[in-house]
């Protein structure tokens, strides 16, 4: 399907936007990996949502400003956003790091969201469940970790690796260190701040993600007011990624649904 | 020409099945196989050659920071430098250095060596570093931050040490209201400050710009020459000349009777070095952030060559080393000294897991041999004898 890559000011910050589709406005946020990038997913979800597929601040081609530290960051840069394109109130698609910023939005201004799709949110951590580390493995290494079928990586594997691709992966890391190395993949205060979020929540999880393994989900799922939580087979952290039919399908009903009929209500 | 004997004061007793079972000698090297009774044996005997190195007429002692690894085992630099303290009476104590941005309050170190400085009665010489991409992930603490925490750090020191307290200090990073520090330093205005580099540019122009010698550390010889000239220019641009005293090269450093039997007898532990000692993988190094883009860029499109790849012939080619006969050693380092005009040489020490009596005969050697025609008064050929005497006692 047709998209435009577009650049939008953000308060004086350039920001990378991909658009595509018709009918009511869908925000789609990109895992740690992968911005910049129309995949299969965003084809299917396009065909009944205006697609806007941002890049993160520090990913693909948006700046990165330097006051750009944390999470907050980035929800008030997306509130931004939404204000800059004239949209009020929408759903939220976000897979891992954008699932996180999702939830965050969510958190902060829970009036503007109508329902959130999260693939393998981050933002939460369960005790004594391991996480996997972005930050000391190789990225041959991680690239294993996040599909359960290493060959579905191809996806977004750059087809070579000059300097430049490499430089450009290094930034975008460096940015979600920026974000998230300490504490790792979480922050303290969302759990507690979990029951503000009023939006239906669809939970969609890889049986085999072992970069924030299930029990993420399943704790997510008890902490929200209103979510349901679905796994999918042979998948890996990647969700929309990996298995993009079976993903695409789950949002897509639940973001269709008329409301009464809508989420975690029936989970 | 003044002259310091550094020491990392290294794990040496890696298993056998280090090469094949273990990724990298840092971080993830498990801590069950340090034994902390041979530590104790250990640490004694590098403390004695540290202290040898005084009476050897050694002007300066280094130690350094570096956390859980098998390379260097001194996390805290400043409890050796108090060891020392108190066991010596006239070198430097020169703290290569403290690692101030991995401090979570940087107060502690202008604390740390203001006590040292007082301890030893002004001897201290109070070296800054980053510290390596490693020890963000051994410490917890976000590469990201890495160059602004330093450059924070530095003034909250320099600032406690010089300024009346109390005063306030409110950085990005680090936050203090009423810092105050008892003791303060007994050097005026406070001690040396160096920074010894693997140099970034940034780096370069900050020690520049403070005037704070800068010692090249551990690169290739072509590297050493190309940071010292960056750092010499950089002083013509702020309108000054760079004395010889501001200018350091430090480089791993092995003397015996012959060039044949230098090479035999270091090579061992100069791999073990390159090979076990700094077994770190990329993504350890180089942790996100640590580097700027620009680094990697430049790092990248250069194509170096991980010493960890190069052979023995390779490393002395590249002067990741200085060996060979007093003679050979004495008329390399006179060219290296005419050419990078340096002030400051740190080398001696323990090479790896050499064993004690191999670093101690270099060391002699290299004090009784090469240090002495680097002498005011010496003469090329034939060093004054007062110094040589000196070296003997």
């Amino acid at each position: 399907m047709a998209y435009r890559s577009d650049f939008v000011e953000v308060r004086g910050v350039r920001t990378h936007l991909l658009k595509g589709g018709r009918g009511r406005p869908l925000l789609v946020l990109h895992p740690e990996f992968g911005a910049n990038m129309w995949a299969p997913y965003h084809d299917a979800l396009a065909a009944h949502f205006t697609v806007l597929a941002p890049d993160h601040l520090g990913f693909g081609q948006s700046d990165r400003p330097e006051w750009l530290e944390t999470i907050d960051d980035l929800v008030f840069h997306y509130l931004d956003l939404l204000d800059t394109l004239h949209v009020e109130r929408l759903s939220i698609v976000g897979t891992s790091l954008g699932g996180w910023i999702a939830t965050a939005c969510a958190v902060a201004h829970p009036e503007r969201i109508e329902r959130l799709v999260l693939a393998a949110p981050a933002g939460i951590k369960v005790d004594g469940v391991p996480r996997y580390d972005f930050f000391a493995n190789s990225f041959e290494d991680t690239l294993l970790h996040l599909f359960h079928d290493p060959a579905r990586a191809a996806q977004i594997l750059p087809t070579e690796y000059g300097p430049e691709v490499i430089v450009q992966a290094y930034r975008e890391l460096t940015t979600l260190a920026r974000l998230a190395w300490n504490p790792y993949l979480y922050d303290r205060k969302l759990q507690q701040r979990l029951p503000r979020v009023q939006a239906p929540t669809l939970l969609v999880w890889g049986e085999n993600d072992t970069v924030l393994p299930l029990p993420h989900g399943e704790a997510y799922a008890a902490l929200l007011p209103n979510a349901a939580l679905k796994t999918l087979p042979a998948c890996g952290h990647m969700v929309p990624l990996e298995q993009a039919h079976g993903f695409a399908n789950l949002a897509i009903e639940f973001l269709t649904a008329s409301p009464s009929s809508s989420a975690g209500e029936g989970a | 020409m003044q002259f310091f004997y550094f020491h990392l004061m290294p794990w040496p007793y890696l298993p056998r099945d280090f090469d094949r079972t273990y990724d990298s000698a840092w971080v993830t090297l498990p801590n069950r196989l340090y034994d902390p009774k041979r530590g104790h044996r250990l640490y004694n005997e590098y403390l004695d050659e540290l202290e040898h190195a005084e009476r050897l007429g050694f002007d300066g002692l280094c130690v350094n920071e570096h956390h859980q690894n098998a390379y260097g085992t001194m996390p805290s630099p400043n409890l050796m430098a108090a060891a020392l303290a108190r066991r010596t009476s006239r070198a430097k104590l020169a703290i290569l250095g403290n690692a101030i941005g991995l401090r979570e309050q940087p107060l502690r170190v202008a604390e740390e060596i203001a006590m040292l400085d007082v301890l030893s009665g002004g001897r201290v010489i109070s070296g800054f570093v980053r510290g390596i991409g490693c020890e963000n992930l051994s410490l917890g603490v976000n590469p990201t931050y890495s160059r602004e925490r330093f450059y924070e750090a530095h003034d909250l020191i320099v600032r406690a040490w010089t300024e009346p307290g109390p005063f306030t200090f409110e950085g990005t990073h680090y936050r203090v209201r009423y810092a105050n520090i008892w003791p303060r330093p007994l050097q005026r205005p406070h001690p040396p400050v160096w920074l010894p580099s693997q140099g970034s540019p940034e780096t370069i122009r900050f020690a520049a710009r403070h005037r704070y010698p800068f010692v090249s550390v551990f690169t290739p010889y072509a590297n050493a020459k190309r940071l010292l000239t960056e750092y010499k220019e950089e002083a013509e641009r702020l309108g000054y000349r760079a004395p010889p005293g501001q200018l350091g090269y430090a480089v791993a450093t092995y003397v015996a009777p012959t060039d044949a039997q230098a090479r035999r007898e270091a090579k061992p532990h100069l791999l073990w070095l390159f090979r076990r000692g700094l077994k770190i993988p990329p993504h350890f190094l180089a942790p996100p952030g640590y580097l700027s883009e620009d680094t990697l860029r430049r790092f990248l499109l250069a194509g170096v060559r991980p010493p960890s790849e190069l052979t023995f012939e390779e490393l002395e080619r590249d002067g990741y080393v200085l060996l060979g006969s007093p003679s050979t050693v004495r008329d390399r380092l006179a060219e290296i000294q005419k050419e990078l005009g340096i002030g400051v040489f740190v080398g001696g020490g323990r090479i790896g897991d050499m064993p004690h009596d191999k670093a101690k005969r270099s060391a002699e050697l290299f004090a009784r041999q090469v240090i002495p025609h680097f002498r005011p008064g010496a003469t090329r050929g034939g060093a004054r004898k007062s110094h040589a005497a000196r070296g003997r006692r």
